[in-house]
């Protein structure tokens, strides 16, 4: 019997589905190798049953989530967190640099009171997480090779390199010697520096390397003229979540 | 003319298929496997050299060998599963096929030790490739003088090859004591660091200590083999790196000027004593 | 010994008469004065005055992701080893990056050799060009003595003013300038012209660091302990692009690529770099080079020092890459200059 899988969502934009669902030719190829029982942007069917691989997009940011993300992690063998909401909180993250209740109160007005909910959590600060797909959205070849790991049954290590090195190896011209604020040297590879390659900068989006040299980098900014300001808030686009737990 | 792409023969990347025979789980984390290539030749690898792994669509890893020479027909690797490549194998079965390049490497020097006293230290997993020296020398006992080994493991449950270490303890041609850094109500042997059992052993002028385990290991266990006047070109080490080509070329196991896969994996302490990377920091 | 000369008018021309009979790979600018060795069709794209290109023509003899063996495991295990490659004309390179090119040369014959490599780089012909001044203020290819032609080439070209003078130092090289009659003989004139190059050169070009080479590996020795790599470290951002530029630095990773139906696949071998966090680190979780000062220190060592030992030879070029790329500014001619002051 092959594999049982099924996509879940939870809070996000979905693109990371779509970048799923927009494999092309290799989904078809990717579907030979597994039996999907579940996946909302491109099949009606429903399963609530034992699942081999768990593919999870999205942020943990109600208490009704927190329940759903461990009633998937109790019925499936191994869990997947696709996409930078869900593997390090990614935007949704930005909603923690306030307290809840203004939060609450900026986004749904009077009608803050039906609406709780709860600090943005990435998956891994809910439940156990087997294997992490960064990005936003995530780059699909990327996305097969995890795929294929949980498949193996090996597990798949995330490059704890930056950016910059897939940068290099594609020959860009570097961002800092067009004068643009990039955060790809603070932020793990893995991705062949999509944003870079064309010609946009990097969003720190799969999260921080393990040991990012901070001290150093805010040396080479002060050196480019850059204020820190700026950077923080570049960075805390996708790294709010950061302080709360460590990502791998 | 565009991009081609060419067969080669005698390419070093080339990977000898080979079978597992047999699998023996020892502890939780590891496993013995008992390898073959499919005519029956034997690998002739020394005592101490390593192998590289290979799982087609996982990738390599570099393996200690676990066996003598002197068996013929088949050779032992011990993995515990820590990574990629070694989590693969723990799922295979007998009868399963891997791919082997290798042995690389410098053993022991098995040669020089004919005539002189051993002192083999393993510690945990360093017993792996141990285990090939101690097997070449019991199975040409005749050629060394007095053989003892040291053992020093974290549990009780962590020690490797215990039906064979119950053998060494008997054996009147070889003197093996033990100890753990943990025990547990059952273990009724030493308790402490290895290094711990070094002072207490009476050695010859004519002996070699052999010494194999974690990185962190080694400074104690140097320091008093040289408060036991072993001079520094007896004391004899194998050191773990991560050797991804064994060809001494991708630069993973490089200490300062030295290469792991091509001048070690076997060093004299005289060659590392003054080398920043040759032990953490 | 053969010496030819071209008008330099007619050098584009001469490029691209060359495109239309095989692949020319040539410096290309990039913007930001910036420039990359690329594929060219026209002598028009190409870019005769130029500083080092990003990434040095390594990238040819030793691609970023190489295919080292394909398998299929639909019955039993079957494998073939493979070398990828591509015929091409490497034209306008510098004498710096010829020097890397014979490091890595050095390196890749070495016993056990790699044939992946060796089979490689004889299908590829090259073309040198000469810089009759500094590209910039980085370079220390006087220092390093490669700031004149010291062979590895098929043809090497150095610019007069109104002509180029070509040095045929190989038949392929000697095929070259046949094509299309671009070519004459030189003249008693043009070698004086010659001369006259190189003299004013020796008078540019000149040790750019105030150290003698023949003391770097003693100085090197000396400075395992010295607090300049815990500086140097410090600034660090461990981007790796210092060892990705570098026209020497050839460490690398083996990984597998299986095919979607995991069945059947590649591996292959990608550049990887001393500088990157998990280079050092062992199965037991230990890294040997946790520290940036370590990775730093090993960049330079691996530099001045071990290949001095190994192979009797630097494996700096002086092309000034590491340095030119560097976010934090780490200057390997100030690093040199400082652990010289130190030494003494």
């Amino acid at each position: 019997m092959k594999p049982r899988i099924a996509f879940f969502d939870f809070a996000c934009c979905e693109g990371c589905q779509l970048q799923v669902a927009n494999l092309g030719e290799a989904l078809l190829d990717v579907l030979k190798l597994v039996d999907v029982v579940e996946f909302r942007e491109v099949m009606s069917e429903k399963w609530a049953g034992p699942l081999d691989i768990a593919v999870v997009e999205g942020s943990i940011t109600t208490k009704e989530a927190v329940e759903r993300i461990e009633k998937i992690r109790a019925r499936s063998r191994i869990l997947i967190a696709y996409g930078s909401c869900a593997t390090i909180g990614g935007v949704n993250g930005m909603k923690n640099r306030s307290p809840l209740e203004e939060i609450r109160r900026t986004v749904y007005g009077e009608h803050a009171h039906t609406f709780p909910t709860i600090a943005t959590r990435p998956v891994d600060q809910v439940v156990k997480v087997d294997y992490y797909v960064h990005g936003c959205p995530i780059w699909p070849p990327e996305f097969i090779e995890v795929l294929q790991a949980a498949l193996q049954g090996v597990p798949c290590f995330p490059p704890d390199h930056a950016v910059c090195v897939e940068c290099k190896l594609n020959e860009n011209v570097c961002l800092y010697d067009k004068g643009v604020t990039c955060l790809g040297p603070v932020t793990r590879a893995g991705c062949n520096s999509w944003c870079t390659n064309n010609g946009n900068i990097c969003y720190g989006c799969r999260g921080l390397v393990s040991n990012p040299n901070t001290k150093g980098a805010m040396d080479v900014l002060a050196r480019y003229r850059i204020p820190l300001e700026l950077v923080l808030n570049k960075m805390s686009m996708y790294n709010a979540c950061r302080e709360q737990g460590k990502t791998p | 003319m565009s991009k081609q792409k060419l067969p080669i023969l005698e390419s070093e990347y080339n990977i000898r298929p080979a079978r597992i025979l047999k699998v023996r789980q020892l502890t939780l984390t590891e496993k013995l496997y008992e390898i073959g290539f499919p005519n029956g030749e034997s690998l002739n690898h020394d005592p101490g050299q390593f192998v590289e792994v290979s799982i087609f669509g996982v990738g390599e890893a570099p393996i200690s060998l676990a066996s003598s020479p002197t068996r013929r027909g088949s050779f032992d690797l011990c993995v515990r599963n820590v990574g990629k490549v070694t989590a693969a194998l723990h799922q295979l079965k007998a009868g399963d096929s891997i791919g082997i390049r290798g042995p690389f490497g410098r053993g022991f020097p098995v040669q020089e030790f004919v005539g002189n006293d051993l002192l083999i230290v393993a510690g945990g997993i360093g017993l792996v490739p141990l285990r090939s020296l101690i097997h070449y020398v019991l199975d040409n006992r005749r050629e060394f003088g007095k053989v003892t080994i040291l053992l020093g493991c974290r549990t009780p449950q962590n020690i490797l090859f215990s039906d064979e270490i119950e053998t060494w303890s008997s054996r009147l041609d070889l003197s093996f004591s033990c100890t753990v850094d943990k025990a547990d109500p059952e273990w009724k042997g030493n308790v402490g660091v290895i290094a711990s059992l070094i002072p207490g052993i009476t050695l010859s002028r004519h002996t070699y200590a052999v010494v194999v385990g974690p990185p962190v290991m080694y400074r104690y266990v140097i320091a008093e083999l040289l408060l036991k006047k072993i001079p520094a070109h007896r004391i004899i080490l194998s050191l773990e790196r991560h050797m991804k080509c064994g060809l001494g070329k991708c630069g993973h196991c490089q200490i300062n000027n030295l290469y792991c896969c091509q001048d070690g994996p076997v060093f004299r302490y005289e060659q590392l004593r003054d080398l920043e990377e040759a032990f953490p920091r | 010994m053969r010496y030819v000369t071209i008008p330099a008018d007619k050098m584009a021309d001469y490029i691209t008469a060359l495109a239309r009979r095989q692949k020319v790979v040539a410096p290309v600018e990039k913007g930001k004065g910036q420039f990359a060795f690329e594929p060219i069709s026209e002598g028009r794209e190409a870019t005769l005055t130029y500083i080092p290109t990003i990434l040095p023509p390594k990238k040819f003899f030793m691609p970023q992701y190489e295919t080292l063996l394909e398998y299929d495991l639909h019955e039993g295990q079957k494998m073939q080893a493979v070398v990828e490659l591509e015929e091409m004309v490497l034209f306008g390179v510098h004498t710096c990056d010829l020097a890397g090119i014979a490091c890595l040369n050095t390196v890749f014959s070495d016993r056990p050799k790699d044939l992946n490599y060796l089979i490689r780089k004889n299908k590829i012909v090259i073309i040198g060009l000469e810089c009759v001044a500094y590209c910039d203020e980085y370079a220390s290819c006087a220092l390093m003595n490669n700031h004149l032609p010291n062979g590895g080439y098929d043809l090497f070209l150095t610019p007069l003013g109104d002509r180029y003078i070509g040095h045929v130092n190989t038949y392929i090289g000697d095929s070259l300038v046949e094509e299309g009659g671009f070519f004459r003989d030189a003249t008693g004139a043009d070698f004086a012209a010659l001369e006259e190059v190189r003299r004013r050169k020796r008078e540019v070009f000149h040790d750019e660091v105030p150290i003698d080479l023949d003391e770097i590996p003693r100085i090197f020795a000396h400075s395992l302990r010295t607090t300049i790599w815990k500086e140097i470290g410090d600034r660090c951002l461990s981007c790796g692009n210092c060892t990705n530029v570098c026209p020497t630095c050839y460490c690398f990773d083996i990984v597998d690529k299986p095919n979607l139906d995991l069945k059947s696949g590649r591996r292959i071998r990608v550049w990887d770099s001393c500088q990157n966090e998990r280079f050092a680190k062992i199965a037991g979780g230990e890294s040997f080079r946790k520290e940036r000062s370590s990775r730093k220190r090993h960049r330079f060592f691996r530099k001045f020092r071990y290949p001095v030992d190994r192979f009797g030879k630097f494996f700096c070029t002086g092309c000034g890459r590491c340095s030119r790329t560097c976010m934090a500014r780490i200057n390997l001619k100030e690093t040199l200059a400082q652990l010289a002051r130190e030494y003494v």
